[in-house]
């Protein structure tokens, strides 16, 4: 194998896909990037058996070949050869070894043989759908923060994907919890989508997800079955397991009867909400909400280091309430409104509380109050 | 013919025997009871071969005359339960230690036993030997005043049981245990144990009272137990509960110096385990365990000991009574405590340094005599001598001279003293009245900022997250009722749940200090508590455990330099703070040494 490659476009590529390998393996090749030429060709993938991230870019291949090598190491060095060079790759006789030379630079690293890499099987991907990339980056972007990290309730620990009927038409739905607030994003049904299977996609491909799709404006291919899912975008696949479990009914928490309605601006009340969570120090951060006709505190006591309360007007028209929250929930949910408003549906002090932007029908966020 | 017959009169002993008589030190157990129930002042024990081959014990005690040496022999004849009107004997209402009637005749049946004894008065004694069930006549003998006892070749009649019997090492050890537990309950009766000709226990007859039991759990327990030991007393509702409780500081790594004692008689009860867990899980880490002699005095009627043939079980009417009293008898002793660390601490600091001392004086060399001067803990990671030496012109003993030349406020009333300097930024040495006091400013900090965060949360109650998806845990039928049935007491801890059908529970509300949880890993703890302990401990140690992270991190650091201002201040609340004598994990925040220890370390004394 005998490649040359613009250090940049080599970099940008090492760099998506050296983020799927983990930092310490117990089996050696999972540390290593496959490095396959063909054809003008250069292909990297990685995998940690649970993900995996296949990026082809164009190349000049002097000689066919495939090798594997340590995937960190390489992104390290390539990121620090100087803008510009040309990075040449290429396996000599010696079979063992990947040679690496830019400029005066050369290094020679450790192989593996390609034979050993493992390759993830996706199976018949029998549901496809293409969805521009906006869209994509909206449904997880706005949903990523409420996935639970709590490994026990395995099934949380990640995004639900599922086409539901939602009045006349049918939507693409991503919703997570861990089980304190959730958060559920609409998007209208894409053709082929309609008989897809619920699916849990888990954290760290949402992750990776998020990273990919950074700065790309074009259209992803999504593949589902069962057991896996496959998005398909500018050279890039990656294909994840998906996580084995029932994902629970999500709906039932979602009040859908909450007449208290307080019309906020977003922005004001989340910098005030911050502010008087400044006071508590505990874990907890719990902040007071008093609800009045056209008036809302927010307070906070910590008998430790003293009291904050700050005043907000809002379009309120109900009776009174007093109603507790963590500041961290609150923050973490106004964090997704693009909108000026913020609607907040309110029942009781101990009743789930709907949020949701008033310029976004489609994305609406639940949490739970704390008792103070 | 019938294939069901009624076994012999032998086998029937035999068997009872297997119950009651499990190992020597089960028989050493029945005869001294027999004893003590006797009035003997003095009980004389020798052993030989662990007590397999020989067990004889002499006692002082009131006697048996020839007609009750011959019933006391046989299976279910006893002199100690008395007779009511009706003409029935009153199992409820049990004063002596025995009373089943089951010890002689049992060790009769399995080994050789010979009684003499002479009443009180009487001006001859008798006696009377068992073999393997075969009884021979009374005689007349020679004997002094009381009953001797000699049990010969234990378990001789049964083979299988002789083989079951551990080596001979355990099987005295284990009669050294039944004789020191029932020692510890008796301080007025002086015992002597002899094994092999060995004495290993001599114990002298203490006062009644206080001060005698106070004596004979020290000699027993060790003498650092006496010095380190909480009195206790409580009563409530007829219950009495006395004995001493050990220091937080002065821990150990298994739970045996935790002893029990119903009405004078040693029993092993998971309750006191609890109790004491309990009462002391602010105060030690989970695998340390304090020391504790209790004594509980109540109405015989009110507990059941016919529980188990040995008797090492009893039953409470009220166990739940009997744990509060202790829990709170223990707690209530602690917070008294203050801020007292125990004086095996200072102990330990002196051992550290006396053997470094001793080569200076000859030697006669400066730097050699000041490096031992540090703290252990420091010597340790401090360089050698030439280091400590640079050491005391550099910043590590920053004296503090403001305090020094300010007149300092009288050190006479201040328990903790006036702080002299800080050693390494990490020890406040601080000088008291008649001593040194050397405080870990960390360990010091980090308790106070723990009792304060745990007086709020005791003021405010718990913050609880409502949960937005409830979580129903699996459980078996008994854990579910028990979870639910005590789920009010939980809700105050911040855990609400309820019933949720046969054998599950739902949580619907959780601390909200904990974040992120593994609500049914918790929850199942909790049901093990509760089963095993009665007490809810995991979700408190929980908290605490959450508390005591947060106060690690929100107290002054080591390497954290304090003036003469902050230090006084932190040895001013640490008087003031209850339990600030150790950190949360049992460790002591400060050291003290008396102005003797320090002379007698430089020869002075």
């Amino acid at each position: 194998m005998k490649i040359t490659i613009e250090r940049g476009a080599l970099l940008k590529s090492l760099n998506h896909v050296q983020s799927v390998v983990e930092r310490r393996n117990t089996i050696p090749i999972l540390s290593n990037v496959l490095i396959k030429a063909e054809d003008g060709q250069l292909s990297l993938t990685a995998t940690d058996l649970d993900i995996e991230v296949v990026e082809s870019i164009d190349a000049d291949v002097a000689q066919k070949g495939a090798t594997t090598a340590p995937a960190h190491t390489l992104y390290d060095i390539v990121r620090k050869l100087p803008d510009g060079a040309q990075v040449e790759l290429s396996t000599g006789a010696d079979e063992g070894r990947l040679q690496l030379t830019a400029g005066r630079s050369r290094f020679a690293l450790q192989a593996l043989p390609q034979e050993d890499f493992p390759a993830m099987a996706a199976g018949q991907l029998p549901h496809h759908f293409d969805l521009p990339a906006e869209a994509m980056r909206r449904l997880i972007d706005k949903t990523r923060f409420a996935i639970s990290t709590e490994e026990t309730r395995y099934y949380l620990n990640g995004i639900y994907l599922h086409a539901v009927e939602s009045g006349k038409a049918g939507v693409l739905r991503a919703v997570a919890t861990d089980g304190h607030r959730l958060a559920q994003v609409d998007h209208d049904l894409p053709a082929g989508a309609s008989g897809m299977p619920g699916v849990i996609v888990p954290r760290k491909t949402v992750l990776e997800l998020q990273k990919l799709l950074e700065g790309n404006a074009g259209t992803i291919s999504v593949g589902v079955s069962e057991t896996k899912i496959r998005f398909e975008f500018a050279g890039v696949v990656l294909t994840s397991k998906l996580i084995d479990g029932t994902f629970p009914d999500y709906g039932r928490v979602i009040p859908a009867d909450n007449d208290k309605i307080m019309q906020v601006d977003g922005k004001r009340f989340a910098e005030a909400v911050d502010r008087v969570s400044t006071i508590s120090t505990e874990k907890s951060r719990a902040v007071k909400l008093n609800l009045d006709e056209g008036r809302l505190t927010l307070s906070v006591t910590n008998p430790d280091s003293g009291s904050a309360t700050e005043e907000l007007s809002v379009s309120y028209s109900s009776t009174p309430l007093e109603i507790g929250f963590n500041a961290r929930y609150l923050l973490d949910i106004t964090g997704q409104l693009d909108g000026a408003e913020a609607t907040f549906a309110l029942a009781d002090s101990g009743s789930p509380t709907l949020v949701r932007d008033s310029d976004d029908e489609k994305a609406i966020y639940v949490l739970m109050p704390m008792r103070v | 013919m019938g294939v069901i017959h009624r076994l012999s009169e032998g086998t029937i002993n035999r068997i009872a025997a297997g119950e009651v008589v499990e190992r020597p030190a089960s028989a050493v157990k029945e005869l001294i009871e027999n004893a003590l129930d006797a009035g003997a002042r003095h009980i004389d024990i020798i052993i030989s071969g662990g007590g397999r081959d020989l067990i004889r014990i002499t006692d002082d005690g009131c006697g048996m005359s020839p007609e009750d040496l011959a019933l006391a022999i046989e299976r279910h004849a006893t002199s100690k339960l008395r007779v009511d009107e009706t003409g029935r004997e009153d199992l409820l209402d049990i004063a002596t230690l025995g009373f089943r009637g089951e010890a002689l005749p049992s060790i009769g049946a399995v080994a050789r036993l010979s009684i003499l004894s002479r009443v009180v008065g009487s001006d001859a004694a008798h006696r009377v030997t068992v073999e393997g069930g075969h009884v021979s006549p009374v005689e007349p003998a020679a004997g002094p005043m009381g009953t001797r006892i000699e049990v010969r070749d234990l378990f001789f009649a049964t083979p299988a049981r002789l083989k079951f019997l551990k080596g001979e090492r355990a099987e005295t050890l284990a009669v050294t245990d039944i004789v020191k537990r029932l020692a510890m309950a008796h301080p007025e009766v002086a015992f002597s144990l002899t094994s092999e000709a060995r004495n290993i226990l001599r114990l002298e007859a203490e006062m009644p009272g206080e001060v005698g039991r106070l004596g004979r759990l020290g000699a027993i327990m060790g003498r650092d137990f006496a010095e380190n030991a909480l009195a206790i007393e409580a009563m409530r509702e007829g219950i009495a509960l006395t004995g001493f409780a050990g220091l937080p500081t002065y821990n150990r790594g298994t739970a045996q110096m935790q002893f029990l004692f119903v009405n004078g008689r040693p029993v092993r009860d998971k309750l006191v385990i609890g109790a004491v867990r309990g009462a002391y899980a602010d105060y030690l880490a989970r695998d340390r365990h304090p020391a504790v002699a209790l004594f509980v005095d109540l109405d015989p009627r009110e507990v059941d000991v016919n529980v188990h043939p040995a008797k090492s079980e009893v039953r409470f009417r009220d166990a739940g009574l009997v744990r509060g009293l202790i829990v709170g008898a223990l707690r209530h002793a602690l917070h008294e405590a203050g801020h007292r660390a125990s004086t095996t601490v200072a102990d330990a600091a002196l051992g550290a340094l006396r053997p470094v001392a001793q080569p200076a004086f000859s030697s006669g060399g400066f730097t050699r005599s000041y490096a031992p001067m540090q703290t252990p803990g420091v010597a340790e990671t401090a360089p050698k001598w030439q280091g400590a030496f640079a050491d005391l012109g550099g910043q590590a003993a920053r004296v503090v001279t403001e305090a020094a030349t300010d007149a300092p406020p009288p050190a006479e009333n201040l328990p903790l003293g006036v702080a002299r300097g800080q050693l390494h930024e990490t020890y406040i040495v601080a000088q008291t009245a008649d001593g040194i006091v050397i405080v870990d400013q960390h360990a010091a900090h980090e308790r106070l900022v723990y009792e304060r965060m745990k007086k709020a949360m005791a003021e405010r109650g718990v913050t609880r997250q409502i949960l937005l998806i409830p979580e129903v845990v699996e459980l078996d039928e008994a854990e579910a009722e028990r979870l639910a049935a005590r789920a009010g007491e939980l809700a105050e801890l911040g855990f609400v749940l309820e019933g949720f059908g046969s054998g599950a529970v739902v949580v619907r509300e959780v601390p909200a200090i904990f974040g992120k949880l593994d609500v049914g890993g918790l929850v199942r703890d909790l049901a093990d508590d509760l089963s095993e302990m009665d007490e809810a401990l995991s979700l408190k140690e929980k908290l605490e455990d959450v508390c005591g992270t947060i106060a690690c991190h929100g107290s002054v650091r080591s390497g954290r330099r304090l003036t003469a201002e902050e230090m006084n201040a932190l040895l001013r609340e640490m008087e003031a703070t209850p339990h600030s004598g150790q950190c949360n994990h049992g460790r002591p925040t400060y050291v003290e040494l008396k102005l003797t220890d320090i002379e007698r370390l430089f020869g002075r004394r």
